[in-house]
């Protein structure tokens, strides 16, 4: 197997010298290549804070984090920035589309951002476009979209530079059923087709059952992996140390 | 960088109401700027025809020694062949021989201290627009002696009237005082209230003769069709007549010199007072502008986007937001000052006095800037850069992490 995940003793403590608040606790974790995977617990269990750690926003106080053979935690603030552009691909919550600019232009400023040919970005556009099954839309500011629309739209964002690993906080929060049945429904063809790795923080059942493995956070520290075959079988594949 | 310059163009219509605003100050700035600009250059342009067609021409000549002692004796002899020689030069429009004798005016009423100016009138017209200036008589008339034309002022002050008798005392060429009576041909008025007061005009013939110089004079004017060629007749005057004192008005007039040299300085301090005042309100407008895309700044830097492009992003959308209101601004002053300039401006209720006694008009005909336009323009710029630098260096203080938390 190809891992592409290598996290070791990662910590983070938010306030070290007022209250402390440990956010991630020593946390050992393995990411293989075209995992889609899902990161679940309680608010405040440190899903979020570990997805920014793993994409480089934010750095840990201890431990290592590799991501195909780099260790992020010792690149500088515009190492990483490149390093984001050409590796980690981001879908938000909140969407986050730029919103003066169409849909397509929202793809396609990630390729422009990393230097791609025009041709270039056009094709990726337009194959990403279709895969979200959104390409009479290409043209459409993000405020004439639906939430459904605008988060398939950032999954095509995200996947635009052809990143190592697409990173997911709560993408099926501020959808509908449908919308959100239909968002997992690409990002999982995605992740076959392009053997793109996904990890997404969720609380949504619907999410947790459509993922292949599911890590549990509970206080900063991995409570359960459970790793799935299929939908009927799960099997537990590693457990925290603790 | 297109679609930096798109994203930028976009951002500033976010906002449409406080972009028109920013743009509407930077706009109304540079009218405010460009017009007194315009209104400097208009007044000195107007001074410097009068100093040149009204009062000392492009080049005058003089015997080496008596614009330093002001003596009669250092005159020019053979005048009227050396006027000839020098009207048939380039460029030469009219030639004006003078000659000069500081004396003493005296009526029943009262006296006064005055330069006299023997002029030949047709000549001295041609090439100081005497004629053009009388206000009362006809001026010298033919096979009349001992007339005189004194200026307005000067008849306001020894109360002196058309045809009323004068008596005018001076040194002749061998220091002996001389005095003759005349009588006023003619009153003249113009817009230097000093010159008004102090010039009187006499037929050369009739000055040359009490002076006792015969076909002499102290003075010759040179007009030149255009003032461009001023240093080219400069320098053939100097060559002709190497013995001789040739200036020009510059030299003549340092202070009308000093005036348009400083009043362009004066000029730019004030379009620059007014842009920095804008600056602060471009950065302010400019500081909203990021801190309420605070969230989408932090996104872009997560997604990937680099410190430079972020500054870039910035820097495009202050340039923008500054040079899309300049044109307005220039279209507005070139508008205002054109009309203006046609119609003129009459401050002469206002500060008429004030203009006339340092030899300006009271009627300004402003006229658009077109030499300081590029300094403007260029200033415009260094606004626009100066005033994206604090919004560019907040943008790029935003931690991503914080900033997507808003």
């Amino acid at each position: 197997m190809d891992t592409i995940i290598d996290a070791h003793q990662v910590t983070k403590t938010y306030n070290p010298k007022a209250i402390p608040v440990v956010a991630v606790n020593d946390v050992h974790m393995h990411i293989e290549r075209g995992e889609f995977t899902a990161l679940v617990g309680p608010s405040g269990s440190g899903k979020t804070t570990l997805l920014n750690l793993i994409g480089g926003l934010d750095k840990p106080d201890t431990g290592s984090i590799v991501i195909h053979g780099t260790d992020i935690t010792r690149l500088s603030a515009n190492q990483l920035i490149d390093f984001r552009l050409r590796n980690i691909g981001f879908v938000f919550q909140a969407f986050n589309l730029i919103p003066v600019l169409s849909a397509r232009e929202n793809v396609e400023l990630i390729m422009q951002l990393q230097r791609a040919p025009k041709a270039e970005i056009r094709k990726r556009a337009a194959i990403l476009f279709d895969q979200i099954g959104l390409t009479d839309k290409m043209d459409t500011r993000p405020a004439q979209l639906s939430g459904g629309q605008q988060q398939r739209v950032a999954v095509a964002r995200a996947l635009a530079s052809r990143p190592q690993v697409v990173l997911a906080d709560e993408p099926t929060a501020n959808l509908d059923s449908k919308s959100a049945s239909n968002l997992l429904d690409i990002m999982s063809k995605l992740n076959r087709e392009e053997n793109m790795t996904f990890i997404f923080s969720t609380h949504d059942q619907r999410v947790i059952e459509r993922a292949r493995r599911v890590i549990t956070l509970v206080d900063g520290k991995i409570a359960s992996d459970t790793a799935r075959v299929d939908t009927s079988h799960r099997h537990d594949v590693q457990t925290n140390p603790e | 960088m297109n679609m930096m310059i798109s994203m930028a163009w976009r951002n500033i219509w976010r906002n449409k109401v406080r972009s028109v605003v920013i743009m509407i100050s930077i706009a109304l700035g540079l009218v405010a700027g460009l017009f007194i600009m315009g209104l400097y250059e208009g007044v000195l342009n107007d001074r410097l025809n009068t100093v040149i067609r009204q009062e000392v021409a492009h080049l005058q000549v003089h015997h080496p020694r008596f614009q330093r002692d002001y003596e009669a004796v250092f005159c020019l002899d053979s005048a009227s062949r050396l006027v000839e020689r020098i009207r048939s030069l380039e460029n030469v429009q009219a030639v004006s021989a003078r000659t000069v004798a500081p004396g003493m005016l005296a009526t029943s009423t009262g006296s006064a201290g005055v330069q006299i100016l023997g002029v030949v009138p047709v000549d001295e017209d041609a090439v100081s627009g005497l004629k053009q200036k009388l206000i009362e008589g006809e001026g010298f008339k033919a096979n009349r002696h001992n007339q005189v034309v004194i200026g307005r002022k000067l008849a306001d002050k020894v109360n002196l009237r058309l045809n009323s008798k004068l008596v005018l005392t001076f040194t002749d060429i061998e220091n002996n005082l001389v005095s003759a009576a005349f009588r006023v041909a003619g009153v003249y008025q113009s817009t230097n209230a000093p010159l008004e007061e102090r010039l009187v005009y006499l037929h050369a013939v009739d000055l040359n003769r009490l002076m006792q110089m015969e076909d002499a004079c102290h003075e010759i004017a040179v007009l030149l069709n255009r003032d461009e060629a001023m240093t080219t007749a400069e320098q053939q005057l100097n060559r002709l007549y190497p013995n001789l004192l040739i200036e020009n008005w510059q030299q003549l007039s340092p202070e009308t010199k000093l005036m348009i040299e400083t009043t362009d300085t004066y000029s730019i301090i004030f379009i620059v007072i007014i842009m920095l005042a804008l600056m602060f309100g471009i950065i302010n407008t400019m500081l909203m502008a990021v801190l309420e895309r605070t969230r989408e700044i932090g996104m872009l830097v997560a997604l990937g986007m680099n410190k430079l492009r972020l500054f870039m992003l910035v820097l495009w959308e202050t340039v923008i937001l500054t040079l899309t209101g300049a044109p307005f601004g220039l279209l507005l002053s070139w508008l205002l000052i054109t009309h203006l300039g046609n119609s003129g401006i009459d401050i002469s209720s206002i500060s008429g006095a004030a203009m006339s006694g340092f030899g300006f008009s009271s009627l300004i005909f402003p006229r658009f800037p077109w030499s300081s336009l590029p300094l403007v323009l260029y200033i415009v710029c260094i606004t626009a850069l100066l005033a994206s630098l604090v919004p560019s260096f907040k943008a790029l203080r935003l931690i991503p992490v914080e900033a997507m938390r808003q």
